[in-house]
């Protein structure tokens, strides 16, 4: 009965309790659709980022990878990929060479990390070449040589475009000058304006040509089935290739990883911010609630309604009032979620400033099951503590004095 | 039998300034059965003396036996729960929970006894049948009348099987053709059921059907009037 008497007691102010209602759904949705805005960007920013850069694993010389120096090569790269391939968590792996060096056009030059690969093994680990739109060439088509694959703000930079002559200058391992011309087969377009103006990809064998080091490697990129098992396959890796260092893509792009917790913590402050304020509403709600029963409340005491069923129907209350808010909030919110994650939000007119920073111009929204189920338990714990107050609020009425109140 | 004993009760408001005796020693016995009306001008305590008989205030001294348990000695919790299994309350404003159906109001109180829904429901059906409202057990409050309100009021008082009811200026807010038919049905239920009522009342009609008429002035007794003895 003292859950009936709650129940029904949520409906006897329909107004009021309505607008708590909207409030805690609104709030609800607002931020859950917000979090689940700066969620998506995240997760398409790191999904394209281990596509198109840096894959789950790579492997280096221990010393490559503080300062790049050409010289700080895996020999025999063969044996280490085979090794590699055949681990059945890995999907895919490439070996490249990757050279700091300078692209010039007639018109231009710039600073670049020159990546000698194989493209049909780059194929398998990253997705560099979907980037490449219909109308700005291919990934290394056909088989003349000394093609290049660049990206679009690179291009702009250098002033080239398709079939346009860039020549490629580098210092060797052996510290001699090299160079040569390469022509533009490919112009890539990722959504990190950084990776498009500072990275070009050559074929391998080119490379190896003018540095004169085929049988090695600077670096071995793997890509894995599911992304949770790297751990397990860093550490196998670590293991059997003590003398190489073995790198997930947090510890090769920490700032990546950074944003990963970055905006945990941020979606779950905004979301506390937001059950706070909530809280106060509540609070409000039913401290009112309490004044106006207080003649019923002094009656229930007086008929023999002991003071842990009144807490308790006083605490029900909210939570109903709560709960109805809290399941209203997050149904519509997923359906919000679900709706802009199918269609995606176009913020192409802001695509130089996001690119920058790299995030896609398109996001797609998303939330994940787990803040779901922490928004579950903090909505009733948000409603369970403003509840508190309030009803120790009753409990210190005197039937006698309290049947009096009109 | 005495199912009441009263000895030297007094409250005192405002110890510290000016005091003020509500109540100034009284010394009472209530029987089972009786019907009493407790009558007086106002201010002149019938309130207070039926708020400390009902365990709701503490006096400021002096003993409440209710079949031999000193009710002025329990702690606010275990009243509670004696208020529940011994008294049955009747207010002037009905107080009835407006979220719940008259059948609701009367079924709650056995509810909170731990009584079981079979037992509940028939004697809430009983109950309800007693006061000439069972057409009524599915409507709210807020859609009966005020003598309707009173007499679901009454119906719940006696749903716990109270050994005595405590009635605070039951027809104050009844015209009176209600305060009649209410009247007549707590005479009939004492009367058949031998079901003890004490009222606090100014009300004429009241204190003709009273057994017994006790007249406060100033908190004291200043008349004891068994009428049918």
């Amino acid at each position: 009965m003292v859950v009936l008497i709650a129940f029904k007691n949520v409906w006897r102010n329909k107004v009021r309790s309505l607008v708590v209602i909207t409030a805690i759904f609104l709030g609800l949705m607002g931020g859950i659709f917000t979090a689940s805005i700066i969620t998506g960007m995240v997760e398409q920013k790191i999904r394209t980022g281990i596509n198109n850069e840096t894959a789950h694993i790579q492997i280096h010389h221990p010393e490559f990878m503080r300062n790049l120096e050409p010289g700080y090569r895996i020999v025999h790269p063969d044996s280490i990929v085979k090794l590699i391939s055949e681990i059945p968590a890995v999907q895919g792996v490439c070996a490249r060479t990757r050279i700091t060096g300078m692209a010039a056009s007639p018109n231009s030059s710039a600073g670049v990390q020159i990546l000698g690969v194989d493209p049909l093994r780059e194929k398998m680990v990253s997705n560099l070449f979907e980037t490449i739109p219909d109308s700005s060439g291919g990934f290394f088509t056909g088989s003349r040589k000394n093609q290049l694959v660049l990206g679009r703000k690179l291009a702009d930079k250098l002033k080239v475009k398709l079939k346009s002559k860039v020549v490629l200058r580098f210092q060797n391992g052996d510290g001699n000058l090299s160079e040569a011309a390469f022509t533009v087969n490919g112009i890539f377009q990722t959504a990190n304006n950084v990776f498009d103006e500072t990275n070009l990809f050559v074929r391998k064998s080119d490379m190896d040509q003018l540095t004169g080091e085929a049988g090695s490697i600077h670096e071995i990129a793997l890509l894995l089935r599911d992304i949770g098992t790297i751990p397990v396959v860093q550490r196998e890796l670590r293991v059997r290739l003590p003398h190489l260092a073995v790198q997930n893509w947090t510890e090769i792009r920490p700032e990546m990883g950074m944003i990963t917790s970055a905006v945990s913590i941020e979606v779950y402050i905004i979301l506390g911010i937001i059950l706070f304020a909530l809280a106060f509403g509540i609070v409000n709600t039913m401290l009112m609630i309490v004044y106006e029963r207080t003649r019923e409340l002094g009656m229930l005491m007086a008929v023999g309604m002991s003071k842990s069923r009144i807490f308790r129907m006083i605490m029900l209350e909210t939570i109903f009032l709560t709960t109805i808010g809290g399941v209203l909030g997050m149904v519509l919110s997923a359906t919000l979620v679900s709706l802009f994650h199918r269609r995606g939000i176009d913020l192409s007119a802001f695509s130089d400033g996001l690119g920058a920073y790299g995030f896609d111009p398109k996001i797609y929204p998303f939330i994940t099951m787990k803040l779901y189920l922490y928004l579950s338990v903090m909505i009733l714990l948000t409603g369970i503590l403003s509840a508190i107050g309030p009803a120790r609020k009753a409990l210190k009425l005197k039937p006698v004095e309290a049947i009096r109140v009109e | 039998m005495n199912i009441i004993e009263i000895t030297n009760l007094t409250k005192v408001y405002d110890k510290e300034t000016i005091p003020v005796f509500a109540l100034n020693g009284i010394d009472l016995t209530f029987k089972s059965g009786e019907f009493t009306a407790i009558v007086g001008p106002s201010g002149s305590g019938k309130t207070t003396l039926l708020n400390m008989l009902g365990g709701l205030d503490n006096p400021s001294s002096g003993k409440i036996l209710v079949n031999n348990t000193d009710i002025t000695q329990l702690t606010s919790s275990r009243l509670i729960d004696f208020r529940l299994r011994n008294i049955g309350f009747v207010f002037q404003s009905f107080n009835l929970i407006p979220v719940l159906t008259a059948k609701e109001n009367v079924e709650f109180i056995m509810q909170l006894q731990g009584t079981e829904k079979k037992q509940r429901e028939q004697r809430t059906l009983e109950l309800l049948k007693s006061v000439g409202l069972e057409e009524k057990s599915n409507v709210r409050p807020n859609k009966l009348s005020g003598g309707q309100q009173q007499r679901v009021a009454v119906a719940r008082a006696l749903a716990s099987r109270p050994r005595f009811i405590l009635a605070d200026e039951p027809t104050a807010n009844l015209d009176s053709k209600s305060a009649d038919n209410l009247l007549e049905i707590m005479e009939k239920m004492n009367r058949e059921e031998d079901i003890t009522f004490i009222f606090s009342t100014h009300d004429a009609r009241v204190v003709a059907k009273a057994r017994r008429v006790i007249t406060l002035v100033d908190g004291k007794i200043s008349e004891d009037v068994f009428k049918n003895q």
